[in-house]
This record gives structure tokens, sequence and C-alpha cells, in this order.
């Protein structure tokens, strides 16, 4: 299949760069430092551990998305590689998807090998292990994959850099967009209030993936929000990969 | 021609790899001496000047527990540093900010208030209104501690007991043990908290009341013989009260004190000399017109 | 016979620059290439060479014109399912090794996986990679990744071979067999369409060409119609025969010790030559006539346009 033969060598390739490593590294080192910091603590020290165990496999999955995403597919125009891959029987879109597949491939063993390492600590310390814990790092997982395709839709068209500050943009406002309902309520009914309320419900709200703070402190979590969220975030990201193909398909690569 | 390079090449290398050596000594020895300087170090203190939690949520990008976790472990070794003396002065704001990012994080609403409490009896001799404003910003805590979390009694468990034992507000410890007590999960001993309080408050009858409630619905022989050990106790305050009340009456009638209670009951002051709990006789002093009970209400 | 590839009023504006400023590159192509021939598409730098191959690749989008591939139009992807490409510079993923390539390409096609081991043995055996098969791309020469090109572009055993500048960067033994190649795919009955600048190369192999210059087709045609068997000169050394004994009867190029080398423009003095040399009892050393060649055509075209 043509797109599982792109995403394999895309995989291939992402596997070989040294940032992928370098951001493992630190996340590792970060779940670690999360014992030593532990010790700071009065009181719960489970909860520091888990909580910068999970920001760190956070942090460092995005940082891994944005980056290798954003020069995917730049790098194959740069490099000219791309001349003969589209000479070639293919949709642009098959390209676009390989592309994204491989990268996601990539992430899910990164995400797996962070997970597991910050999984052994919290057992370590708690003799248990929470399957709580592994739906934040799943949903963790779904946000990283829609932050994927974003990188690649960026990396279509534009630098690494302006790519990586676009995605990273991205990112920061889906955190942020919760902040628009608040907004809302404090507005008159009217005009400004229609438009605030239709850019909350456009804006990416990846808060819908963020379950640290429940998982942390054992609180249940809504049993719809997990086929709900997961929807939004397959449906989300079909809406950029499609933006993406747009696009692409209209380049001419000289 | 390679021959003539290979000293300047060397002597190059002898030059660079000098040059390396002495610059690591010398900021090895500087980085010493200036670790000796002096300077007030206040680490982190400008947390202080975030206007409040609120904004900080937004600035945490969905990393709100991890910030609540970064400001709760600076606080506690902010707090654990003596030299600094006016630390106290914003605690409330300090944990306030915690509590806003994580209102489930439970360590800092009891950690925070205890050290409040410490702060105050620190301050207690030297900076009375220190102190003051520290029980104050160790009840707000508690307080938020409570509104945020409901299902846990041990806010205003704490707070009780603050205010018993740091204040000596018994009023207001009553009102956090009730508080305390409503609560589900909360242990039994604390309506007998707030069963003392109300005694030490000085409401003998409520106290009474209450005290016999608990025996009533007592579930096992301890708290049965607690609670009877309190009743004693309140009974003799209330005869006690009334004996020493008609022991002055008679004073001021008869221009001295009686010299026994059988006195008061033939001049008309009282119907009946009361027995304590056990039908023993209260010690009556004459010469200071006191009574006490015969026995210690705790060795029954 | 059918067209293999049929371009029909190509063109093509690029707008480049802040202040966009259009560019026409390709102002109206047209022309055919035959099924089962070898085609030459010639033409100086900057002329659209390129631009018309990434047009018919669906790399670049025409403005205007049609371009039918085997009978499909370009459009669809479908259309390159029987196309092979060999690009100019090639551009591979360097961390891969040419078998490696091979059978990721091979799966572009939607190749099984026996006929495709099968192809790359093959084609690794033909292109001469077949020691080098597994080093990654990344340590091959400018000629061996040309090999490795050549072989990507065949491994869907394509109907219609393009090459742009591949005899371009090699050395001589490599340009013979790169024609060798060629012409051994017309024998398979594939066609071939090439760009290239070495005019020698082309005239040697091609059944057509095209010259394109400025973004407009200006000469085609069958190589034999365009290049005249007309003589243009005859060359001759003669040795042992005074220089000025040739006076009127064409240019004395160069003189070297007693040898005489000879322009002549009109069949006529070469008679009278014979006769001198024969009369002077001197030596004919060679006699050559000069035909007109492709790059004479091509000179004057591109200057006169």
């Amino acid at each position: 299949m043509k797109i599982g033969a792109i995403a394999g060598i895309t995989f291939k390739e992402a596997k070989r760069d040294r940032v992928l490593y370098l951001l493992f590294f630190f996340a590792a080192l970060g779940i670690v430092a999360s014992r030593v910091l532990a010790l700071l603590t009065v009181g719960d020290r489970t909860k520091i551990i888990k909580d910068v165990g999970l920001a760190s496999i956070s942090v460092f999955g995005v940082l891994m998305a944005i980056l290798i995403g954003t020069g995917l597919v730049y790098k194959e125009i740069d490099k000219k590689t791309i001349f003969t891959l589209l000479a070639k029987p293919l949709h642009r879109a098959e390209f676009i998807l390989g592309k994204f597949l491989g990268l996601v491939l990539t992430l899910f063993v990164m995400t797996a090998a962070m997970a597991a390492i910050f999984l052994v600590l919290v057992y370590v310390h708690t003799l248990k292990i929470e399957g709580a814990l592994l739906v934040a790092v799943a949903y963790l997982f779904v946000e990283l994959v829609l932050i994927t395709a974003v990188a690649v839709l960026f990396s279509s068209f534009s630098t690494p850099i302006l790519s990586s500050l676009f995605a990273l943009g991205f990112t920061l406002i889906g955190h942020l967009s919760w902040g628009l309902d608040l907004v809302v309520q404090k507005m008159t009914p009217g005009l400004g209030r229609t438009l605030v309320r239709v850019l909350a419900t456009v804006l990416p709200d990846l808060e819908n993936f963020n379950f640290k703070t429940e998982v942390v402190h054992g609180l249940p979590i809504p049993p719809g929000i997990y086929v709900s969220s997961l929807l939004y975030g397959l449906c989300y990201t079909a809406f950029i990969l499609a933006l993406a193909v747009l696009i692409f398909r209209r380049r001419d690569f000289v | 021609m390679v021959s003539a390079e290979f000293p300047k090449k060397a002597a190059g290398t002898l030059v660079l790899a000098g040059l390396l050596l002495l610059s690591a000594a010398g900021l090895a020895a500087l980085k010493l001496s200036l670790d000796r300087i002096v300077r007030k170090k206040v680490p982190g203190s400008s947390i202080i000047y975030v206007p409040s939690g609120k904004f900080l949520k937004f600035a945490t990008f969905g990393y709100r527990a991890l910030a609540a976790d970064a400001v709760y472990l600076w606080s506690i070794q902010y707090y654990s540093t003596p030299t600094i003396d006016d630390r106290f002065d914003h605690l409330d704001h300090v944990y306030a900010i915690i509590n806003e990012l994580d209102p489930r994080y439970q360590d800092p609403y009891e950690v925070g208030a205890m050290i409040a409490v410490q702060g105050a009896q620190e301050n207690q001799a030297q900076r009375p209104e220190v102190a003051r404003n520290l029980i104050a910003a160790a009840f707000s805590i508690l307080d938020r501690g409570t509104a945020n979390n409901p299902d846990q009694w041990i806010y205003s468990f704490d707070a009780g007991h603050v205010a018993l034992m740091n204040l000596k507000d018994y009023a207001l410890a009553e009102t956090y043990f009730e508080q305390c007590m409503r609560i589900p999960g909360a242990p039994p001993f604390v309506e007998r908290l707030r069963a003392n309080a109300i005694y030490k408050k000085g409401d003998l009858q409520t106290s009474w009341e209450t005290w016999l409630d608990i025996f009533k619905r007592a579930p096992d022989e301890r708290t049965k013989r607690i609670a009877s050990n309190h009743l004693y106790q309140v009974k003799a305050a209330i005869d006690g009260a009334a004996l020493e009340r008609a022991a002055a009456e008679y004073r001021k009638r008869f221009g001295r004190l009686p010299a026994d209670l059988a006195t008061l009951v033939r001049a008309g002051l009282l119907r009946e000399v009361p027995k304590d709990l056990d039908g023993r006789d209260y010690v009556y002093d004459p010469a200071t017109g006191s009574v006490r009970t015969a026995i210690s209400p705790w060795r029954r | 016979m059918a067209d293999a590839l049929r371009i029909q009023d190509l063109r093509k504006d690029f707008r480049l620059g802040f202040i966009p400023k259009t560019y026409k590159i390709l102002r109206g192509i047209t022309f055919a290439v035959r099924e089962g021939e070898i085609f030459g598409y010639l033409g100086p730098n900057g002329a659209g060479k390129t631009t018309t191959i990434k047009c018919l690749l669906g790399l670049i989008h025409p403005d205007a014109g049609t371009i039918e591939i085997l009978g499909r139009s370009y459009r669809s992807p479908r259309a390159r399912a029987a196309l092979g490409f060999l690009p100019e510079n090639p551009y591979f993923y360097d961390y891969l090794t040419a078998r490696e390539f091979l059978s990721f390409t091979g799966d572009l096609f939607g190749l099984d996986r026996d006929e495709k081991a099968a192809r790359i043995a093959r084609l690794l055996a033909l292109v001469g990679l077949e020691r080098a098969a597994d080093l990654p791309l990344r340590k091959y020469s400018r000629g061996m990744l040309q090999r490795a090109g050549l072989a990507q572009a065949l491994i869907n055993d394509p109907k219609l071979v393009i090459l742009d500048e591949p005899l371009g960067g090699m050395d001589p033994l490599g340009r013979k067999e790169i024609r060798d190649i060629i012409v051994r795919f017309k024998d398979e009955g594939k066609t071939v369409f090439f760009t290239s600048h070495i005019l020698q190369d082309i005239e040697m192999i091609c059944d057509r060409v095209a010259i394109i210059v400025g973004g407009r087709i200006v000469r085609a045609g069958a190589l034999r119609d365009l290049v005249s068997e007309r003589v243009l000169f005859t060359e001759a050394v003669v040795a042992g025969v005074a220089p000025g004994a040739f006076a009127g009867l064409g240019e004395s190029v160069s003189v070297q010790g007693d040898r005489v080398l000879l322009r002549l423009y009109d069949e006529s003095q070469v008679d009278g030559v014979l006769d001198l040399v024969r009369s002077n009892r001197g030596r004919l050393l060679s006699l050559s006539p000069r035909t007109e060649t492709l790059e004479d055509i091509f000179v004057e075209t591109v200057t006169r346009t």
C-alpha cells in the first residue's frame, strides 16, 4: 500500500534524527528527576512524581512532534527528493498522509518508551500500576497526533522555523481557548459575543485531551468524555490534513 | 615543511592548554569567593508580585498542577529559611496561588496553615501584630481548603484546633468542630471536642445537654466513661458555681462566709446541698468560700 | 503508430518576486513522441526543457494546454504508471541503500514481493551496481547515483522513459553504456524521451528531435530530415607540395613542416588538388568531407531566434 510505503521510509528517516533522541533523553531525565524533586516536598511525594512525569512526556512529546514534523515535507522539497517521488503514480494526498502516518508511528514508539519509564518509576514508588495514568498518556498521544498534523500542514508550504513557530502558537492557543468561555460569560449579547462564541468553537481546545489533573488526584472522569474527546481529536486532525492536502495539491515544484 | 610546522603547532597547543587550565582554576576560585559573600538572597520571591492564581492559570497552558507543585516546593524551601525575616508577610497570598492553581491539592492547605501557626508562635512575643496576621492567614487557608474540598473534614478540624489552642476562642472552635462533625468520615471524637469547647466557652447548660446526648449514644464503654467524666465535670461546675454564688450572698447578708454548706440551706439560700454525679459531697473551704470536687473527674 | 506522448499548446507563466513579475516560460509547446522511437529534446539553458518535463510529470501545473501520456490525460496519477523518470541531478534518500530505495520505489508501483525482488536483481545487474547495492546512497559517487537513478526509472518496466540530461557528468565509457542502454530500450519496444546538451550523442541515437528556444518549439522533425547530407566542405591533408601551389584552389588552413591542411568548399576543387598532388609527386594523407551536423543546425537555429 503506497501510503504505507511512504510511512515506512518516513519512520526510517525520523528514527535517524538525533533531535528525537536528545528530546527523549531530556524527557527520561525529567521523569527520573521527579524522584529527586519529590524529596523536597512535605506530604504526598507521589503527586510530584506523577505531575512532573506526565508534564515531561507532554512537553517533550509536543517538541518532538513540532521539531520533526515541520521538517518532514520541507526537507523533501529542499533536497529535491520529491521530484522522483511525485513522478510516480501517486496522489499528492497519499504523500501527505504517508508522511503524517510515519511520524505518528515514530511518536507512538517514543511516547510508549517514555510512558514505560514513567510507569516503572511510579510502580517503584507506589507498588501498583494505575490504569488511569495510561489513560492520561493515551490522550496526551491523541493531542500529539493533532499537533503532528498541524506541523505537517505548515511544513507543506513554509520553512521549518516559521512552521515551528506557527505550530507552537497553535498549541498555546489550544491550551488557552477555554478562557474564551469565561470571556463570553462576561460579555453582553450582541455581535461581539457571537463572534467570540464562534471563535471558541472553531479554535482548537487541547484541554479536551488534558486529563493530567484528574488522573493525579484520582478524580472521576465523566465516561462520556472519552469517546467525545477522541472523536474531536480525530475530526480536527482530519480537518487539518484535508487543509494540508488542499494546499499541497496546488503547489508547483520548480 | 612539516617538521618546521610541527614545533609551532605543538607550541600553539601548549599555549591553549595553559590558557584552559588557568581560566578553569580562576573561575573555580572566583566562584568559591563569590559564594562566601553574603547577599540578601530571597529565592523566587518574585512570586509575591503575581497578582493572583487566576492569572497564572492562563500562563501555565495546561500544566496547572505542575505549576502548583513548583510553587509549593518553592514555598517549603522559602518558609524554612529562617534568615528571611519578612517571609511571613505574604504567606496567605502564596498559598492562595497554589490553591487556585490546583484546588484539589491537599498538602498545601494543611502545611500552609501549619507554617502560619508556627510563625505566629515564633512572633507572638516580639511582633504580636505579625502573629495576629498569621493566625488570620491560617484560617483563610483552611477555609479555602474546606470550600474547595467539601469532602475533607481535616481542614475544619485543623481550624478548630487552632481556635482552641492558639486563640483560645472557644466559640469559634465550637463552630469549626460542628462544621467538621457534619462531614461524612469525620472521626467520632470531634463531637466530643465540640462539647468540650462549649464547656470552655462557659455555656454549661448546653454543654451538659451535649455531653448527655453523647453519653446516651455512646457505642462503647470507653466513650461512655469519657462522656460520664465530662458530665461529672459539668455538673460540678454548675453545682460549684451555684454554691459559691450562695456563699457570696450569705457573706453579703451575714458579713462572713458560712461554716459549711448545710448552713446555706438553713439560711434559705439553697433548697438542698447538691451532691456530685457519683453522689459524693463537694468539698467546701470555709476560709475562701470555694467549692471543689472530692475527686478529680478523670480518676473516678 | 500511436503517440506515446502528445503535448498540445502547453503554456506556463511564473510569477516571482514581492511585486509579482510574470515570466513566460512556456509559450505554447506542441509536439508528439511516437511509440517506440527515441526522441531528443534540445534547447539552450533556460529555454524550458525541464519545465516541460515537470509539467508532464505533474510537478508543475500548466496554465493552458493538454498533455496526453500513453493515451491518458496527464492529470491522473495513473498516467504515470507506465512512466519512468530520471531527473537531471539525482536526489534520493541518502540514508537508504540502493536495494532499499529500489524496494521502496517498487512498493510505490504496487509490485508484489517476488516480482519486485526479481526486478531489483535484474536492474542492479543492468546498471552495474550489484557490489554497491547495500551501501547507503550517501556514499555513492555521481556516476553511481546516476546508475541508481536509471534503475529506479525502470523498476516498473515502463513503456515511456523520460530522461533529463542522462549523459551529463559521465565519463566517455559511462556515456557509451547509457547510449547502449537507451538503444536497447528501443529494441525492447520502449519509447525514450530525453534532453541533452551533448549533441553528438543525440545525433547518434535519436530518431526525431525538437528544438525549444525561448519557450517555443522552433524546429522539430526526424533527424534525417533536419540534417541534410549536404557536404559543407572537404578537408584534405597533403604532403610534399609547396603551399603556394594551391592558390585559387581553396583555403590553406595550416602548414606543419611539409604538411598542408586545406579546406575546399567546391567539389571541383577536390579534383584540382588531386591532380596537383599527382603531378608534383606529393602524398595525399587524408581526404574527409564534412557534412552538416546537428550542432550546426542547433547553433544556426538558436542564433537566428
